[in-house]
């Protein structure tokens, strides 16, 4: 039996393909620490970065989160954590990201909604530690690549009683 | 370093030297597991413990369930509109009445076998009744009931009957920063909604050290400064600011602003768009208070721990921070933040904005105040340094706040708690320095 894709068929998955991709370059960016390539190749200008607090779900109009960046402040995230200047990553963690279950929720021509779940494993300073969540991006379409606009995180831990911190960008 | 300084003295853990102007603390207090037992009994089991705020239970049937001192308990407000703290613990058989952190009832019901108490924590509902003789009362299996009392909105619990002080005699020189505060709104200061929980691999006193100590700040914190600066933070309009003791284990630091004050004090880095806003809220302070207490209120940042384990850090955002021992070696970190009920929307958003920007797990100065105790933690295994120094001050009638007066008032009321001194009052009042009397 042979499986013939409608030309619909073919384009949703060449569509899904290039979004993995496009995902698990910015998980090797970041886990090589090429983060002013991140800031500049994969967001948009008005990139918005949050990581809401673990102890509500559903991200509640006026919570406080863990992390809230416009770009200006993640601007200055990456800056801090390539100057040397977070001592809490200096020397810098190891860290390893694991991207599955892209899934495709809109498109709307121009931008996607898209879900991911991650696993980000950080080494350093003599711990190590597994950050779990479930990460939603609206990207922007840019000819056949794509920029972030979006970039939620939400951890599925009860608290980061274990890790302590979160000094990544994860 | 001298030898004479290593060499132990007795076997006292906290040697406070007020003629060599010398205050060192045996590293043993941070790493020793019969001490971390110790200070269970002897603290946490006998002080008035921070267990929330007021606005968390904001109407009837409203409750929180959370862990103080080690033991689970819920605060609720009832139907009556009081709020009480209860053991979270069946009088049954023990499971948790109450396994959601947070949420509104009318009653909570055991899962275990249905039994169900009212909000008000009395035992409203066993099932199967004729299995208790005529000897069974519902009224003695009510819910266990904490002795707690609320100041300005801060609700504290104590698990010693016999503490002799109110809350109030409790927070001694306290009270005056959390009237500095609940003060800033005319309706009444809220938690915001989202808390911060987190932890650190080190002792919880490393944590309440810490927060009042600003001699670090310049050095462990200087990607943060710079930050602020290139955001438009002025430096502050006048100098100064003191640490000072204010009794029973609390001390506070109070200083001009480094940067900015969302109530009320602006710089540059807020934006011209809400400097009006800013400026009439500072204005109307004027005008309720007089300028002087305004200025105390709006215009200055203030950090104060209240013994044992509560931080209040009011300065860009205001910050409760909650620490729980977990043995010698590991803290509980519970942070939320404090701000005026009636906010204008977009300087809530500023406050918020600017928290983040400091504080909890991913703000720009926190996660390197865990790492770097969790680095003493660490450096205290090479037990050849047996002493920690906490003198800086000694010297002065009126500490900067670079200095470490408040640190060595939590140490002093842990020493006479670990010895069970607390029950001569006039040691809490200790003569010979004028700088170290408490306020
Ligand atoms: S333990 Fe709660 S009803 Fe039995
Ligand atoms: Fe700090």
């Amino acid at each position: 039996m042979t499986i013939e894709l409608t030309v619909d068929d073919a384009a949703r998955v060449r569509l899904w393909h290039r979004v993995s991709q496009f995902l698990f370059r910015e998980a090797r960016l970041l886990d090589e620490w090429r983060l002013v390539e991140w800031y500049d190749e994969m967001l948009t200008g008005d990139i918005r970065y949050s990581v809401p607090a673990t102890d509500v779900r559903g991200e509640p109009a006026g919570a406080l989160g863990l992390i809230d960046d416009d770009a200006a402040r993640l601007r200055q995230r990456v800056e801090q954590l390539l100057n040397g200047e977070v001592w809490c990553e200096n020397p810098r963690s190891r860290t390893n990201r694991m991207i599955s279950n892209v899934e495709i929720l809109t498109d709307r021509g121009s931008h996607l909604d898209v879900a991911a779940n991650m696993v980000v494993y950080r080494f350093g300073h003599g711990r190590s530690d597994a950050y779990v969540g479930k990460c939603r991006f609206e990207l922007v379409v840019e000819g056949e690549s794509f920029r972030i606009r979006r970039r939620v995180v939400v951890l599925d831990h009860e608290t980061l009683y274990e890790h302590g911190k979160l000094s990544i960008i994860l | 370093m001298t030898i004479e300084l290593q060499r132990p003295v007795g076997d006292r853990i906290v040697i406070d030297d007020l003629e060599r102007l010398s205050f060192r603390v045996d590293r043993r207090a941070y790493t020793d597991e019969d001490l971390a037992a110790q200070e269970m009994t002897r603290i946490f089991d006998r002080c008035w413990l921070y267990v929330g705020h007021e606005s968390e239970v904001p109407g009837p049937g409203s409750y929180v369930a959370r862990d103080v001192g080690g033991r689970p308990v819920v605060m609720a407000r009832g139907s009556d509109g009081v709020v009480r703290v209860f053991a979270n613990s069946c009088t049954h058989r023990g499971a948790l009445i109450c396994s959601q952190p947070s949420g509104q009832a009318r009653s909570f019901r055991c899962p275990y076998h249905d039994w169900t108490f009212s909000n008000q924590g009395d035992l409203v509902g066993v099932p199967i009744p004729d299995g208790y003789g005529p000897g069974f009362r519902r009224a003695d299996f009510g819910l266990a009931q904490h002795r707690s009392e609320s100041y300005r909105g801060f609700v504290f619990a104590t698990f010693d009957p016999e503490q002799p002080r109110t809350l109030p005699e409790y927070l001694a020189g306290a009270t005056e920063y959390l009237d500095l505060i609940d003060d800033q709104s005319e309706v009444g200061m809220e938690v915001i909604q989202g808390a911060q929980l987190h932890g650190a691999r080190a002792n919880w006193k490393l944590m309440m050290e810490n927060s009042v100590d600003i001699y670090h700040f310049r050095a462990l914190h200087k990607r943060y400064v710079g930050y602020m600066e290139s955001l438009g933070s002025v430096p502050p309009r006048r100098r100064g600011g003191f640490g000072c003791a204010l009794g029973l284990g609390h001390g506070a630091n109070e200083l001009p602003p480094a940067a900015a004050r969302p109530l009320a004090y602006w710089t540059p880095m807020f934006g011209a768009e809400v400097r009006p806003r800013i400026e009439a809220t500072a204005a109307r302070f004027v005008d309720r208070f007089g300028p002087e207490r305004a200025e105390r209120i709006t215009g200055t940042n203030r950090a104060v721990l209240i013994f044992p384990n509560l931080m209040i850090i009011d300065a860009i955002a205001i910050t409760i921070r909650k620490i729980d021992p977990v043995g010698a070696g590991q803290m509980a970190i519970t942070s939320v933040a404090l701000a005026p009920r009636d906010e204008d929307p977009d300087i809530r958003e500023l406050r918020k904005s600017h928290y983040l920007t400091f504080l909890g797990p991913a703000g720009f100065a926190t996660p390197d105040d865990i790492e770097i105790i969790e680095s003493c933690q660490r450096g205290y295994l090479n037990r050849t340094v047996r002493y920690s120094d906490l003198s800086r001050g000694m010297n002065k009638e009126i500490p900067e706040t670079t200095d470490e007066l408040p640190a060595r008032e939590f140490w002093r009321q842990w020493d006479r708690l670990m010895h069970d001194d607390d029950a001569h009052p006039d040691l809490a009042r200790r003569a010979g320095m004028p700088g170290e009397e408490p306020r």
